[in-house]
């Protein structure tokens, strides 16, 4: 399975020659992703491990759509793909979680909450990486493009908010918990909120909203990366 | 005349929507570094919010009310922004793209006024209970645990349970329910949630009874900022150039 793994590292790097490769590293990795989900009777989320491989996927799934409206692809392509080998590198380096879930794991609100995270970590990695585009070809259609990426996260993290305070008050009594975590996502969703805010005026559109795109994706990676493996909180790994 | 028109012309504008929120990440990002580091935030998720604060020193806190602060203002701010909002536009042809954004704002409301809620008048205690033991709730009702059914999988892990209660008040049974995993049992406004279980020597659970004035507005809050949002997405998404 883990042949699986290496294969899309490896059409990954080959889609920095050829776009096209693009497409088959994704499949290999939803194929992991799948025959793991297999063998293990649930959808493979929990610990480093699944997560990082999850968001790496996430990154490429999402970033395609975004090429279809590119003039200059491969310009975009590339970072994504290295991004994406790299979080399948250090995936790999992760311990995987093969036990079975506890109880209070098992339910659909668990499996809603962290996909929508992620996949909206992976739109917001997807926005840092059109920022820094911008910032070098100065291309108006990447910092639009960008602008698209935050507000579909920003939805898609909105929705993970609210389902994981739906399944908190299910669990555990309280929609909400003073941890560092729950502080960390708050500030990331301020965060998205003080973009799309910033963006409605005139003189923010351009470089200053991209470079806050940048940042969003900053404290992105702290709260999922940082917060749960530094931190203590329910969201430790 | 003049003070008014400059208060308006404060809330009303998107610059101190701006600036409101970087305050509160900022106050936000200060709490995210002291809250591990200080003893007193140990028992800030046992108590209702506004009671702990009373209680904990400003030494730690001051972040807590500088929040607390910066919401007040920025729920004024966007409830006068949306009121605006809709009495400006509402001869306008995108009627649908106007109103959703409100809509993800009476949400935000919804959700402020379901922490402040929890915040003044939420309850939590804990009780250890065996099969066929009773307990006592605040509101009087005794419960009394039947059955404690546990699942152990080959590995030695817990893989599911559920523990049957009956509520009685006095001597008459009112109502049976079960507990399961992420299946509390609501009654009168009180829910009981499983927070341990063991299975040897004797089989034993400790229960905790919570009381959550926000919740129902949270859902309501959520739902809202759910609609307002997908509806908003789909309109912007369509119209956007690239």
């Amino acid at each position: 399975m883990i042949i699986l793994a290496f294969l899309s590292i490896v059409f990954y790097l080959l889609s920095l020659y050829r776009g096209f490769f693009i497409y088959p590293g994704v499949l290999m990795q939803a194929a992991y992703m799948l025959m793991r989900g297999i063998q293990l009777e649930r959808l493979p989320l929990v610990g480093p491990h699944d997560t990082l491989f999850f968001l790496s996927s996430s990154l490429v799934a999402f970033a395609i759509p975004f090429t279809f409206s590119m003039k200059n692809k491969k310009q975009f392509i590339s970072p994504v793909s290295v991004i994406a080998s790299a979080l399948v590198v250090f995936s790999l380096f992760a311990k995987a979680h093969n036990r079975p879930l506890p109880p209070v794991l098992k339910t659909y609100w668990f499996e809603l909450h962290v996909s929508l995270s992620f996949f909206s970590y992976a739109l917001f990695g997807i926005a840092a990486i059109l920022g820094f585009l911008f910032l070098r070809y100065k291309e108006q259609e990447t910092e639009a493009l960008q602008y698209k990426a935050v507000l579909i996260g920003y939805c898609m993290f909105s929705l993970s908010m609210i389902f994981g305070g739906i399944w908190a008050y299910l669990a555990w009594g309280t929609y909400w918990l003073w941890t560092p975590k729950e502080l960390w996502t708050t500030i990331l969703w301020i965060f998205y909120s003080l973009y799309l805010h910033a963006r409605l005026k005139k003189e923010w559109v351009g470089k200053p909203s991209v470079i806050l795109g940048i940042i969003g994706f900053g404290i992105t990676l702290f709260t999922y990366l940082g917060v749960s493996l530094l931190m203590k909180s329910s969201h430790t790994f | 005349m003049k003070l008014l028109k400059n208060f308006l012309d404060f809330f009303l504008s998107l610059r101190t929507a701006i600036w409101l929120l970087l305050g509160l990440i900022l106050m936000l990002f200060f709490g995210a570094v002291i809250m591990p580091s200080r003893e007193e935030f140990s028992t800030i998720n046992s108590t209702p919010l506004l009671g702990w604060l009373k209680d904990s020193p400003l030494g730690a806190t001051w972040w807590l009310w500088g929040s607390i602060t910066l919401l007040s203002l920025l729920a004024a701010n966007t409830l006068l922004c949306s009121v605006e909002s809709l009495l400006k536009k509402r001869q306008h042809r995108a009627w649908l793209l106007i109103i959703s954004p409100q809509i993800i704002h009476i949400g935000f409301l919804f959700i402020l006024l379901a922490h402040f809620l929890s915040s003044a008048g939420s309850f939590k205690n804990n009780a250890v209970a065996y099969e066929g033991s009773a307990f006592l709730l605040p509101n009087n009702l005794t419960v009394k645990v039947n059955d404690i059914n546990i699942n152990i999988n080959s590995s030695g892990y817990i893989s599911d349970w559920a523990v049957n209660i009956e509520y009685f008040s006095g001597n008459e049974k009112i109502k049976e329910d079960s507990l399961g995993p992420n299946s509390p049992s609501f009654y009168k406004g009180l829910g009981i949630y499983l927070k341990d279980i063991q299975p040897y020597p004797l089989k034993a659970v400790l229960l905790e009874v919570t009381k959550e004035p926000g919740a129902a507005w949270a859902l309501v809050g959520g739902i809202l900022f759910m609609l307002g949002t997908i509806t908003l997405l789909i309109l912007k998404i369509k119209r956007e150039p690239y």
